[in-house]
């Protein structure tokens, strides 16, 4: 398969289940949801070092947010349930309690499984802290310098999908990169799906463990390296001298697969040789991407498998 | 089964009756002919339903009223579910200690509005008497949850002692709020004297002015942030009117009763 010259490689990109919250910043204005957005989502590109992984979703209206201000929807995944709510508080606390103007709201109000935010952050109350029940719902109000902050007390937690991925293989960096970015573009908004990574690339895709030193967790991908090519046992063709891989987090496989359907469309352009995934033979994780499958329009294919405990 | 039931009054009612088997709920599994033979208080005396009203529909939880029902009192007490529309007025104690559903009246009401309510919802386009969402006679209680909109003037102790819900009215008499526990009483227009004696942790909004107790003290003039969560839920629910100006405006916040714990407030809208 190959499409406007650029050859989608018969491979699946291989992801694993995660735990996810949808985390919704109001503010005065757009600015200031996403300066909390951005700080609450800093260092959160892999679990491998950051506990949780998080970014932008996407922008909100004031039409779409609870209380009729500018806001921004970030997702959060972990690997397990309880360190979820533990990711979230710390994270809210820091960055969206303190940031001027802003007010926090669950963004997945459906899901049955609720865990405690609001309610453990109301205790920076110390007491003067005060509730609202509105619409069956309970809100805590705080009050801080600037006036109050406002926190919805539980918020959502959904099995998500941690992990989607695709690699631009391309004959120079440019390419690449500018590939990178036409995909990142492509899917920036859509719903459900976040890249964690700094602009939603990554140029240091990594494997697990390491050959040389054994107490590191995940090492560079020797084999995708152009530099290394000469001496190792390269996955490079011939031509390709340099690689970007997006990696995509989601509330669901369907999402995960529609934004790599449209993300892995923007990147086949001039310079880019091939588009292919990451996997562990089936070993990681039970979602499977099928590149071919995805780009032939068949993003139905979900397993159904259980989420770690 | 019927899509809903219709009641139509026979005959304008010459005295207070009391009517408190009118729930929608409580039709849902009713013929029409069970439905007529419901007992209805006439004083001392029961009659049966079907005596005052003609019955249309059957095994319905939507229920229709017509007629001028301003004599009828305790309509859709203690319903759970369903919804009960009365098109023209209605007596006392509408909804009381009602759980669920949805109670919209296109007239106006009696005393005792949602007296005692738990949950569900009770909209009134026009006015409605005393104590609207209060409490039983010594009950420690009014409201305990849902929400009531009087879009007209609602009378006095409105939300007395309510303990958690949202009231709306057009405006409110005196003793608005008195000894409110918790829950939100939003008035649009003009409020009556002694507002929120008494009050421990509940929210009076006051969009047109209102005369402050002494035992309430200014602490700030500042954005409520759960203001536009109340108003765009009122917005959505009930079609309220809702002045931009009010949702994310300016509010002097008094903190009060300090008679009480002083952990309720009056929040008057500042026009900029």
């Amino acid at each position: 398969m190959d499409i406007r010259g650029v050859q989608i490689d018969d491979t699946f990109a291989e992801a694993f289940g995660m735990r996810g919250a949808r985390i919704i910043i109001t503010a005065k204005n757009e600015k200031w949801a996403r300066e909390s957005a951005n700080k609450l989502t800093g260092f959160a590109t892999s679990v491998i070092a950051c506990k949780c992984e998080a970014a932008v979703e996407r922008e909100l209206t004031p039409n779409e947010t609870p209380d009729g201000r500018p806001g921004i929807s970030v997702l959060l995944f972990t690997m397990d349930s309880d360190s979820l709510p533990k990711r979230v508080i710390e994270r809210i606390g820091q960055t969206v309690l303190t940031c001027v103007t802003t007010a926090c709201f669950d963004g997945l109000r459906d899901s049955p499984d609720r865990i405690a935010i609001g309610k453990p952050l109301r205790t920076f109350g110390d007491g003067y802290q005060g509730s609202k029940m509105i619409d069956g719902i309970r809100y805590w109000r705080l009050p801080v310098m600037e006036g109050e902050f406002l926190i919805e007390e539980t918020f959502g937690r959904a099995k998500g999908v941690g992990g989607g991925n695709f690699l631009i293989l391309a004959e120079n960096a440019d390419a690449a990169f500018d590939a990178a970015e036409a995909a990142v573009d492509a899917i920036a908004g859509m719903p459900g799906v976040i890249l964690p990574f700094p602009g939603g690339i990554v140029r240091s895709g990594s494997k697990v463990g390491a050959k040389k030193y054994k107490t590191m967790v995940a090492s560079t991908n020797e084999t995708f390296a152009p530099t290394l090519r000469a001496i190792t046992k390269t996955e490079l063709p011939e031509g390709v001298n340099s690689v970007l891989e997006i990696v995509l987090d989601g509330l669901d496989f369907r999402s995960i697969a529609k934004a790599m359907q449209v993300g892995i469309d923007a990147a086949c352009r001039a310079g880019v040789h091939s588009i292919t995934a990451g996997n562990y033979g089936g070993k990681l994780g039970p979602f499977h991407f099928y590149l071919r499958k995805i780009m032939s329009g068949d993003i139905e294919d979900a397993p159904k498998p259980d989420a770690p405990k | 089964m019927s899509d809903r039931i219709t009641l139509t009054l026979r005959a304008p009612l010459a005295r207070p009756m009391s009517a408190g088997a009118i729930a929608p709920d409580r039709f849902a599994g009713l013929s029409s002919q069970e439905i007529a033979a419901l007992e209805l208080w006439d004083g001392r005396n029961r009659i049966a339903l079907g005596d005052i009203f003609t019955v249309s529909g059957e095994r319905a939880t939507s229920v229709v009223l017509e007629g001028d029902l301003a004599q009828l009192h305790e309509v859709g007490t203690t319903m759970s579910a369903g919804s009960l529309e009365i098109k023209g007025s209605i007596g006392n104690a509408l909804g009381a200690r009602m759980s669920g559903g949805t109670i919209t009246v296109q007239g106006s009401a009696g005393n005792d509005v949602g007296s005692a309510m738990a949950g569900g919802s009770i909209a009134i386009d026009g006015g409605a008497g005393d104590r609207v969402g209060g409490a039983l006679p010594g009950a420690s209680k009014g409201m305990t949850g849902g929400d009531i909109v009087v879009r007209g003037s609602a009378g006095q102790e409105a939300g007395a002692r309510m303990r958690r819900g949202t009231l709306y009215c057009g405006s409110v008499g005196d003793s608005a709020g008195i000894g409110m526990i918790a829950g939100n009483l939003i008035v649009a227009g003009a409020i009556g004297s002694s507002v929120g004696n008494g009050n421990k942790r509940g929210s009076i909004v006051a969009f047109n002015g209102v005369h402050v107790p002494p035992t309430y003290a200014y602490a700030c003039t500042y954005r409520p942030p759960h203001i536009p969560l109340m108003l765009l839920s009122l917005r959505a629910r009930f079609g309220v009117v809702v002045d931009d100006a009010h949702l994310h405006g300016l509010y002097k916040r008094y903190s009060g009763d300090l008679a009480e714990i002083g952990k309720g407030e009056i929040l008057e809208w500042q026009m900029a």
